[in-house]
Formats: C-alpha cells, sequence, structure tokens
C-alpha cells in the first residue's frame, strides 16, 4: 500500500480497511489482520494501527471479540458507507463546492456529467 | 562464559604472537645451540655451555607477556568495538579478572608450556648426538647429558633461592601493559614503555636525591650481609606495584567511556 | 513469517516510565556543554525517533542511556537502574545498536554461541526468523559480509536478546531500498507493549510512518517531545498557493508551498516530519505555545 502525503496515516490505513470490506474481500464475522500484523504488513508502529482500529470499532465497522481479536462486523458494508459518506460530505464536497461556485457550473450541467458518468462507470 | 567470548576476539591475536615466539625460540636456539663444529662449548664438569637460554628466556619473557598484555584491551581504543565490549552483559570486575585471566596467568604459563617445550625438544636432540662431541673434547672428564632449562633451574638451590623472590616480575610486567593497554587508545605498546622509561627514570632519581640527602651526613655501610632482606623487600615492592597496578586497571575500566 | 503475539494492552499497560532523565548535564569538555539541565521521561510501547542536527547530542544521548559515557550532573534512571553503573541486569535489557560497530571474524553460529549466553532471554528461534526475514547468508564468515549485511546480523541479535529497551543509532544508514522495507517490518512487529525502542536518525523519511513519538534535539535541550498524534492534533501540514498570517513556516514546492499551520479546524493530516524539522530549527519559538 502507498501513503499520500495529504491524509493522517491511521485514516489512510482506515480508508484501506474499508475499501477491503466494500470490494468484498473481508466479509461479515470474519477476522481481521492482528493490529501486529497490519504494521508489518503496512511498514507503519502498530500503535497507528491501533489508533485506525479504535476509530473503526467507533464506527461500528470492526468489532473486537476480546482475547481473540478484532473481526467485521456484520453490519460493516452499511457502516462504511454511511462513515465514508460522512468523511465525503465533511472533506471532500466543500472542495468540489468551491471549484463548483469559481469556475460557476450550473447543477444542470453537473447532473448530466453525472448521469453519463454513471453510465459509464457502472453501466446503471 | 565471558572468556570464551573474550576468547573469540583475542584468541586470535593470543595465537598469532604465539606462533612467532615459537618461530623466534627455535630460531635462535637453532643459531646459538653448540655443535660438533663450532667450538668448544664445554665447562669443566663437561657439561655443554647452555647459557644462552637463561637471556633468551627472560628477553623473550618479557617482550612475549608485555605484547599479550598489551594487547588484550585493544578492542577499547576502537569506538565501535569498545562499545561491544562494554555493553556486553557481565559486571566490569568479571570483565577484568577475564582481563587478568588471559594476561597474567595463560599469558605466563603458556610461555613457560611452550619454552619447556621447544627446549625439551632441543635438549633431546643434543643428548642424542652427545657422541659427536666426544671428539671436540680434549679433557678426559665425562659428557654429561644436556639438561633441560627448567629442570637446571629446579635442581638447583641457589638459582631456585633467587629465583623465588623474581617470581612477582612477570604479573608486574602483564600489569602494566594491562593498564597501558586500558590507558591509551592507540599505540599502547609503545606509549606504555615510554611512560615506565619516563617514569622509573623520574622515579629513580628521586629516590637517588632522597637516598643521598638522608645519607649525606653518614656512613656508608655495606648492606651486602643483608643480600636476603633486599631481596624480601623487593618481593614485596613488586607484589604491592603489581597490585595497584590492577587496581588502577580495574578503575579505569570502569570508567572508560566511548 | 514473524511470530505474532499480540495482546490488546497496548494503551493500558505503557504508562510507566521505563527511562527517566532528571537535569542531566554533559558534554565532553567543560567549555562547550552539549545538553543543560535536560530533562524527559520515556515510557514503554513507544517507538521513539530521536531527530536533531548533526553535532546536535543524538548519539551522545544515546551512549548516556547505555552507560557509555557519563554526565557531569544530574540523574538517569533507565528501568530503575543508573546506567553508569553497568551492571549485567540493566545491561542484558538493553540492546544497542551503534552506527559503527564491529564484529569479530567468525561464522554467525559461532558468535552467537559466544555471545547469546549472556542474555538469558535470548531466543534462538526468533533471531533465526529475523535471519530469514533479513535474507543473511548463513553460513558465510561475519567479516566478509556488508556493511548492510553485518548491520542486519546486528539487529537481529539485539532483537533476539528480547531487551526492553532498544537503542538504535541511524539503523538504516548502510541498508538498500528492499532492507530498508524489512527493516521496516521487524521494526514494526517488534514493538511491543513492554518494550521502548529508541531511534536517532536523519533520514526521516526512512522511518516517519514508525516513529509514534518525535523528540528532536536542539540547543543543548529538547526542543520538542511530542506524539505524532499530538503533534496532528495541534498542526496541521498542508499545501498551499500562497502564503497568509496563519501559517507558522512554510517551504517552496513544485506547486505552491509546504506549510505549517495551526490546526484550526480539527482537520487529520499527515506529520511531515521532515517539514516539521525544518519548522522547528527555524521558528523554535513560534511552537513553543503549543507544546509544554
Amino acid at each position: 500500500m502507498e501513503f499520500r502525503d495529504n491524509k493522517a496515516i491511521y485514516l489512510q490505513i482506515a480508508e484501506y480497511v474499508c475499501e477491503h470490506i466494500l470490494l468484498g474481500k473481508w466479509k461479515a464475522e470474519e477476522k481481521v489482520p492482528s493490529v501486529r500484523e497490519m504494521a508489518v504488513e503496512l511498514e507503519v508502529n502498530p500503535n497507528t494501527v491501533m489508533r485506525t482500529y479504535e476509530l473503526l470499532q467507533n464506527k461500528n465497522i470492526i468489532n473486537n471479540k476480546r482475547g481473540i481479536g478484532f473481526f467485521i462486523d456484520e453490519n460493516a458494508i452499511e457502516n462504511v458507507k454511511s462513515f465514508r459518506k460522512v468523511q465525503f460530505m465533511d472533506d471532500e464536497l466543500p472542495v468540489l463546492f468551491r471549484n463548483i461556485y469559481l469556475l460557476n457550473i450550473g447543477f444542470d450541467e453537473l447532473k448530466s456529467k453525472y448521469e453519463t458518468f454513471v453510465k459509464v462507470n457502472f453501466n446503471a | 562464559m565471558l572468556l570464551k567470548r573474550q576468547w573469540l576476539d583475542f584468541g586470535k591475536i593470543y595465537f598469532g604472537v604465539l606462533i612467532v615466539l615459537v618461530g623466534i625460540i627455535i630460531a635462535i636456539y637453532s643459531y646459538f645451540i653448540p655443535t660438533p663444529k663450532s667450538g668448544h662449548f664445554f665447562d669443566y664438569d663437561g657439561n655443554l655451555d647452555m647459557r644462552f637460554r637463561y637471556g633468551l628466556f627472560m628477553l623473550l619473557g618479557f617482550f612475549f607477556i608485555s605484547i599479550i598484555a598489551s594487547g588484550y584491551y585493544n578492542n577499547l581504543g576502537q569506538k565501535s568495538r569498545a562499545i561491544l565490549e562494554l555493553m556486553t552483559p557481565a559486571s566490569t570486575f568479571e570483565k577484568f579478572l577475564a582481563g587478568i585471566f588471559y594476561t597474567a596467568i595463560v599469558s605466563v604459563f603458556s610461555y613457560l608450556l611452550v619454552f619447556y617445550i621447544v627446549d625439551a625438544g632441543f635438549v633431546k636432540y643434543l643428548n642424542s648426538n652427545l657422541p659427536a662431541f666426544s671428539s671436540t673434547l680434549n679433557k678426559k672428564t665425562s659428557i654429561k647429558d644436556v639438561d633441560g632449562i627448567f629442570y637446571e633451574v629446579i635442581n638447583d638451590a641457589n638459582y631456585l633461592r633467587y629465583s623465588r623472590y623474581f617470581f612477582v616480575f612477570p604479573f608486574l610486567f602483564t600489569s602494566i601493559f594491562l593498564l597501558g593497554s586500558v590507558y591509551f587508545n592507540r599505540f599502547h605498546y609503545i606509549k606504555t614503555a615510554m611512560a615506565v622509561m619516563i617514569f622509573t627514570g623520574i622515579a629513580g632519581y628521586i629516590i637517588y636525591k632522597i637516598g643521598y640527602l638522608l645519607t649525606q651526613d653518614m656512613v656508608s655501610i655495606s648492606i651486602v650481609s643483608k643480600e636476603d632482606s633486599v631481596l624480601q623487600s623487593t618481593f614485596i615492592v613488586t607484589l604491592i606495584i603489581t597490585i595497584i597496578m590492577w587496581l588502577i586497571t580495574f578503575i579505569r575500566l570502569k570508567e572508560k567511556e566511548v | 513469517m514473524i511470530k505474532i503475539a499480540y495482546t490488546l494492552v497496548y494503551y493500558l499497560t505503557n504508562t510507566v516510565d521505563m527511562i527517566q532523565i532528571n537535569n542531566l548535564n554533559f558534554g565532553y569538555n567543560k567549555h562547550s556543554p552539549l545538553f543543560k539541565n535536560m530533562s524527559m521521561q520515556l515510557s514503554a510501547g513507544h517507538i521513539y525517533g530521536l531527530l536533531g542536527k548533526n553535532g546536535a547530542g543524538k548519539s551522545s544521548l544515546l551512549k548516556n542511556l547505555a552507560g557509555l559515557v557519563y554526565a557531569q550532573s544530574g540523574t538517569l534512571n533507565v528501568l530503575g537502574f543508573d546506567p553508569k553503573k553497568r551492571q549485567p541486569a540493566l545491561l542484558e535489557q538493553i540492546c544497542f545498536i551503534p552506527e559503527e560497530f564491529y564484529l569479530p571474524a567468525v561464522k554467525i553460529d559461532s558468535y552467537i554461541k559466544a555471545n547469546a549466553p549472556f542474555y538469558k532471554n535470548f531466543d534462538h528461534d526468533y533471531f533465526n526468523d529475523l535471519i530469514k526475514e533479513f535474507d543473511i547468508p548463513v553460513g558465510q564468515k561475519l567479516i566478509n559480509m556488508s556493511y548492510g549485511q553485518k548491520k542486519k546480523v546486528i539487529i537481529a541479535f539485539g532483537l533476539a536478546t528480547q531487551a526492553k529497551l532498544v537503542i538504535m543509532d541511524e539503523p538504516t544508514n548502510g541498508l538498500d531500498i528492499p532492507s530498508k522495507a524489512q527493516f521496516r517490518k521487524i521494526m514494526a512487529s517488534a514493538l511491543t507493549e513492554d518494550r521502548c525502542i529508541i531511534i536517532s536518525t536523519h533520514q526521516v523519511r526512512d522511518l516517519d510512518n514508525l516513529i509514534d513519538t518525535v523528540i528532536m534535539l536542539d540547543e543543548n535541550d529538547i526542543a520538542l517531545k511530542a506524539s505524532v498524534e499530538e503533534i496532528t492534533e495541534k498542526l496541521t501540514f498542508k499545501k498551499v498557493k500562497e502564503i497568509d498570517a496563519s501559517i507558522i513556516y512554510a517551504e517552496p514546492s513544485l506547486s505552491g508551498f509546504n506549510a505549517v499551520m495551526p490546526n484550526f479546524h480539527q482537520e487529520d493530516s499527515k506529520l511531515d516530519m521532515e517539514l516539521l524539522f525544518n519548522a522547528i530549527l527555524a521558528e523554535k519559538n513560534k511552537f513553543k505555545p503549543y507544546f509544554n
């Protein structure tokens, strides 16, 4: 995994875990790698991974079975989505809005662009 | 345990010097050894003249033990090796004892052993060739077997009496050079030798001066009759200096910084 | 694969101070002190990154902790011992990896045979795992190895002693790129809740995701000691187009500036250690109010 420059490492690891869940690589009730395994794989401090897991636990994406380790929550996918949605609304949307405002882009134009995008990429 | 670990490092130097030592002893023996061709080598009792052995024994002994002692804490002079040395989980006292063991005990006894073996070899060789000497012998006394050097010393009450008092000397030398190797970071040997020379020079001068001042108004009495007590005090003084040297070495080792 | 023995109590147990430094005064000669009245506490369960300019005293601080040099005054407490006394009980709990080191001209196993008995917790299996992980040829004599390989051997040995305090002076110096990755993996697995790891480095980029607490030395004292979490809570690191008054320190970059500024909006930015390092060297006083 390559880390980007602009975001805290523990959040990037959280995204990495969420990505795995959304893509179905890690399924509900499955065990996630231990803090140590994850730290070794990503070459980061275990305390950072611990911070990620605490965050994901708070968001009910993973849960901690005492003494055994961390497991994917049964509602993980929904919780990931709502977590990502909050993040998107808070972090990415303001930047987008700023550009929309500055470049004077109309909502109609955006809507048609969005629909084509969905059609091309997701065949919906 | 510590001895074994130290051996890993020190063993190489040690064997190197030991091999050189054996080489030198053999070379000098073969050079000085009496041969039938080289003429008269007998004393009145019909013994072969082997006196060169004593000088050789002492001179080589001095160099060997001092070089070994000087090389022991060699690694403390190099930053990288000293760190490894000091970080080894053993108390300073244990490290110090290992030093004493290798420099004082192992070096002195291995020297004695090596010298004994080489000497014994040559003695055996000479004895088997003794008949060849008889042609050069013009006296009627019979030729006696050559004895080993230590055999000679131990069986001669006079030798033994004197040498007993000088027993501590080798330890004194090793203690001085051991201290030198802890004290100086580089060129321990030369620096130690220089320091010893300067020190003995100054000490000798001071003692002479004091003695001169104290005895200015006195009549000199011969002390030859007190030979025994002089020897005894030599023994005690060397012993004390040796122990002091070891003590300073220990303290220096404790305070060694990298 | 490295042995996995993970316990859940990372954050709970590391409140005990492993190292206490009180009013340390140190210098190689009396006229130019290196540390003046330095005090600091370090605890287990962390990887501390020791940063500082050349000559700021990184190596000297590490040597003080290991008892290799003696301070003029002040007290040092490492695992309940005074390192100055060089007691075996402490020495076997310290793994000290110096920048320059020496290994005797023997094979790995005879080196281990001679040295491992000093450490009663020495883990031979773990050592072999590490050697394998580092791709070190076992039969080769230590003297014929490259600097990087030797360094890896000595790191593997040090970690296998199970020492509680791991001190490393510029550990990534001399390691090639794959070795650095191996090193990071190994260090990530080596951190346990009862272990304290201190790494001095000037190659911040090699280790910045590994370090959880930054210690910066400057002008005879500690200029900063703060966890990455604490730093990013108070400061934010980002790229900006132009400099405004809120920016504490900025460096020009390809697309504008890399800037450090107070974290007004609770942003979770990524700590740019190099930028922070330069920022603190340049604007020491401006950062003082943020960290105490």
